[in-house]
């Protein structure tokens, strides 16, 4: 007996040693391994779904992949614009079905193999073999892809497509390393493509480091090594800026944090328009919400100002139309239709639908409550209130988790029920086809069919003229605001907090995050 | 080994099994009942056809009655198949993950454990040596409020003191960003001493040290309490009177009085050890500690049928091998225990 407590005594004593010395010696190692390694922490609260960008179909994964792949093309950092990226320049026919592009002899994956037209090919109908989530932005315009030499590819379309340029940022038309298999998702392969970084180091839902790919046939990253940090919440994330843990926090604060932070005056705080959209979702098949007074009405009484102020702490702007605000084609629709809290209105469409304040409209709305962040049953009680301020409208609020909620949204099974949208890319035609277009809408639950609104879309798309397609795209959301199968609400804005010596941050409207140009002064 | 210790550790071992298809079950038929599926929890509001979803379905083995379901996992963790995962990234072995996840809670866990043993015995040595004195009073109100406090919030307070106001610790996370430590038993403290890499010893013992402290005290409470009434009992009996009466030093006699107090600590060493990777799911959510705890709650938000089960399987093993180790121990300790 004895001897067993003694041991224990020392084992006792050991731990002891162990946390003493880790309180004794901790500071000055921290400060020493960050004197040796130039590198850049971000903290996120997003997860890396799949690192394959034949399957990964998420905005944070996205980012990831825009970091160590790059398309035929790219956005200049900060704009809307398209310049030339692996392809150095391209040709397109005269009903923009055939475009031919032209690569750079440079181009070299990050262990050094060359990157040809024949990589680009076999990366594209890799996607289309596989078939992943993303897969439709190809497969829904490409007929065929051929390498007509080492350094020349050929795209043959559908269709004509006048946004093809947009398509081809996007992830799925990235060309992968060799490694990836013909047939197979690699949801953690960290072989890449051609980007300004590569993966040195991935454990899911821990940690992701980044160090510069030193055949980057581009402008050498600013800073050598990038890590993310994956945080379960935005509470701790806050707390590991605030200690200087992580040099940006990233996706995403809360508003309550992001205004405390800017207030503290220790921080910068930087604010990028951003094209997600929130909306809420009427469900056109089944009553009360079968009737379009009901809907309008519902759309008339929201104070979409009231909601960014309150609800968000001004972190988002008021949105009148499901194309975001500054978007080319862009009305704002339910503004000119409605106004904003326009009681009086809603007053007189609900009497015309047959309510009034002995009979009172009741709906169900419903929220989902962690996919949005926290602010979600604020947004709903805030709705309820709304509405409610009419006094001919009862509104009960139920919610359930994500899982629930989608499946209950593609069954039709909820009235009304709040959304989020982050584009696939940046075009008109992202925010209305679908949502609109009676066979691409399933997904939504709102049973919205209009056949006009269905040939307009058509239309649109295959248009290449900005001028005419704008015209459709403004009939479309004037209609939108008419038949109100969606009301849209908000529009975010990105924030970024960074500790005040990190310099280089740029965000364009694409909400992509790229991380060669950051680096630290100081 | 006695022929009857033996009997007595195999009717113990034989005892998890209905305990884990027990607890199995339940699981299995939570995650059933409750609406929606992983594959949909994936797809989220992306447009996908019906065919596309029915195909992702029949991939799962979704499509199947729930009971050939029910038995063909059962079939599986029989064979040590813990299936693969249904959200993302799809089609990983959940063991992949398991082994992963699991050193991280571990070390979480003993360390927590080592640091609740301590507070427990020293705070209720203390109480019982100064009975019915404020000191006692004290410690049973440190009892009181350590075995309520709640974890989150305790561990945002030492977050926010020691991390945020003095900048003495870490606030999450198991490493220094740009720290690299090769793993051989994913016990980094371990590892880093074993690797001699002391950069890493250091960083993993100061992320330690927050985790381990919030579980640890809210824990020690419960030892408090025992042991000062055990070594209450045991003081107060003719033993003790005659070593006071021989002139024995009193530090010495409280030694042996917590001596002859230990067996029941133990018996509450190993419950607590199945209380300590509860309570680590708390914790580890609080400090972003990348262990099985933060697994599990982030398949729940995807719906991760196998990873929900194989987790659940795996933790109810741990904790019955421990509970079975204990019992054992507390079998050869004391020889009036019979088996």
């Amino acid at each position: 007996m004895r001897l067993k407590v003694q041991v224990l005594a020392l084992v006792l004593l050991l731990a002891l040693g162990v946390v003493a010395s880790g309180c004794i010696g901790g500071q000055s190692t921290q400060t020493q391994a960050k004197e040796e390694v130039t590198q850049i922490v971000i903290g996120v609260t997003d997860k890396v779904t799949d690192l394959d960008p034949a399957n990964a179909y998420d905005f944070y994964t996205w980012e990831v992949l825009n970091n160590i792949m790059e398309g035929l093309v790219k956005y200049k950092p900060g704009t809307l614009e398209i310049e030339p990226a692996i392809a150095e320049r391209w040709e397109v026919n005269e009903d923009s079905t055939v475009w031919t592009f032209y690569l750079r002899k440079d181009v070299k994956f990050a262990d050094g193999t060359p990157l040809t037209a024949k990589d680009v090919v076999r990366s594209i109908k890799r996607v289309m073999k596989i078939n992943g989530d993303p897969a439709w932005l190809v497969t829904d315009f490409v007929k065929d892809v051929v390498a007509k030499d080492d350094y020349t590819v050929v795209f043959y379309l559908k269709q004509p497509t006048s946004y093809f340029l947009a398509l081809l940022t996007t992830p799925p038309y990235f060309p992968v390393h060799p490694n990836y298999s013909d047939t197979q998702i690699e949801s953690d392969a960290t072989y890449g493509g051609a980007g300004p970084y590569r993966i040195v180091k991935w454990v899911r839902d821990e940690e992701l480091v980044f160090e510069a790919n030193p055949y980057y046939y581009g402008e050498k990253p600013k800073t050598k090594r990038i890590v993310i940090k994956f945080y379960r919440d935005a509470s701790t994330m806050r707390l590991a800026l605030q200690n200087g843990e992580i040099d940006i926090a990233w996706r995403t604060l809360r508003p309550s944090d992001i205004k405390s932070l800017k207030q503290s005056g220790n921080f910068n705080v930087i604010e990028v328009p951003g094209g997600f959209i929130r909306y809420i979702c009427l469900n056109t098949k089944v009553d009360p919400t079968k009737n379009v007074k009901v809907r309008q009405a519902l759309a008339a009484a929201i104070d979409r100002k009231e909601i960014a102020e309150k609800v968000f702490m001004g972190t988002v702007e008021p949105l009148y139309s499901l194309i975001p605000n500054g978007m080319w084609s862009h009305i704002d629709a339910f503004k000119e239709k409605y106004g904003d809290a326009n009681i009086e209105l809603a007053k007189k469409l609900l009497q015309e639908a047959g309510y009034s304040e002995s009979n009172p409209l009741q709906i169900t709305l419903w929220y989902t409550p962690t996919h949005y962040g926290d602010t979600e049953a604020d947004l709903a009680q805030i709705l309820k209130e709304q509405w409610e301020r009419t006094g001919m409208i009862k509104v009960d609020i139920k919610s359930a988790e994500w899982g629930t909620y989608v499946d209950y949204a593609r069954k039709g099974q909820m009235q009304v029920y709040l959304l989020g949208w982050y584009p696939d890319y940046l075009d008109p035609d992202d925010y209305t086809t679908p949502f609109l277009k009676s066979t691409a809408n399933s997904w939504a639950g709102t049973g919205y069919a209009n056949p006009t609104v269905d040939e307009l879309l058509t239309k649109a798309q295959r248009l290449t003229d900005q001028n005419e397609r704008a015209k459709l795209y403004e009939e479309v959301q004037k209609i939108l605001a008419e038949d109100v199968p969606y009301i849209p609400l908000v529009q975010g804005k990105l924030y970024l907090v960074t500790q005040k010596n990190v310099k280089g941050v740029i965000i364009g409207p694409d909400m992509i995050f790229r991380y060669s140009t950051l680096y630290k002064e100081g | 080994m006695s022929r009857g210790l033996g009997r007595y550790i195999l009717i113990r071992a034989l005892m998890i099994i209905p305990t884990i298809l027990i607890l199995y079950t339940v699981v299995f038929i939570f995650l059933r009942i409750l609406p929606g599926n992983p594959i949909l929890a994936v797809v989220g509001t992306k447009s996908i056809s019906p065919e596309q979803l029915e195909h992702l379905m029949k991939m799962a083995g979704l499509d199947k009655p729930y009971h050939v379901q029910y038995f063909e996992y059962l079939w599986k963790i029989l064979h040590g198949d813990f299936g693969v995962t249904l959200a993302f990234p799809m089609g990983k072995p959940v063991w992949d993950y398991l082994k992963q996840r699991f050193p991280a809670t571990l070390e979480l866990t003993i360390w927590a454990f080592t640091i609740s043993v301590l507070l427990g015995l020293l705070t209720g040595v203390i109480g019982a040596t100064r009975k019915g004195t404020k000191v006692d009073t004290a410690m049973r109100l440190y009892s009181i409020v350590a075995y309520t406090l709640f974890i989150p919030w305790f561990g945002m307070m030492l977050q926010y003191i020691f991390g945020v106001k003095l900048h003495l610790l870490p606030t999450s996370g198991r490493l220094d960003p740009g720290i690299q430590l090769k793993t051989i038993t994913g016990l980094y403290v371990l590892d880093s001493i074993l690797t001699g890499n002391w950069p890493a010893f250091v960083s993993s013992v100061k992320h330690l040290i927050l985790p381990a402290f919030t579980l640890g005290i809210v824990l020690s409470g419960a030892y408090t309490r025992l042991v000062r009434n055990n070594m209450v009992d045991v003081l107060s009996q003719d033993f003790i009177r005659a070593y006071h009466a021989r002139g024995v030093p009193p530090r010495k006699v409280t030694w042996y009085a917590l001596k002859n107090a230990f067996i029941p600590i133990v018996t509450l060493m190993g419950l607590q050890f199945a209380i300590l990777l509860g309570g680590a799911v708390l914790t580890e959510t609080t400090f972003s500690w990348p262990g099985m705890g933060t697994f599990i709650v982030d398949r729940i938000d995807y719906r991760d049928y196998n990873a929900i089960q194989g987790a659940v399987i795996f933790f109810a093993f741990f904790v019955g091998l421990i509970s079975l180790i204990v019992d054992v121990i507390y079998a050869i300790l004391d020889p009036r225990v019979k088996y």
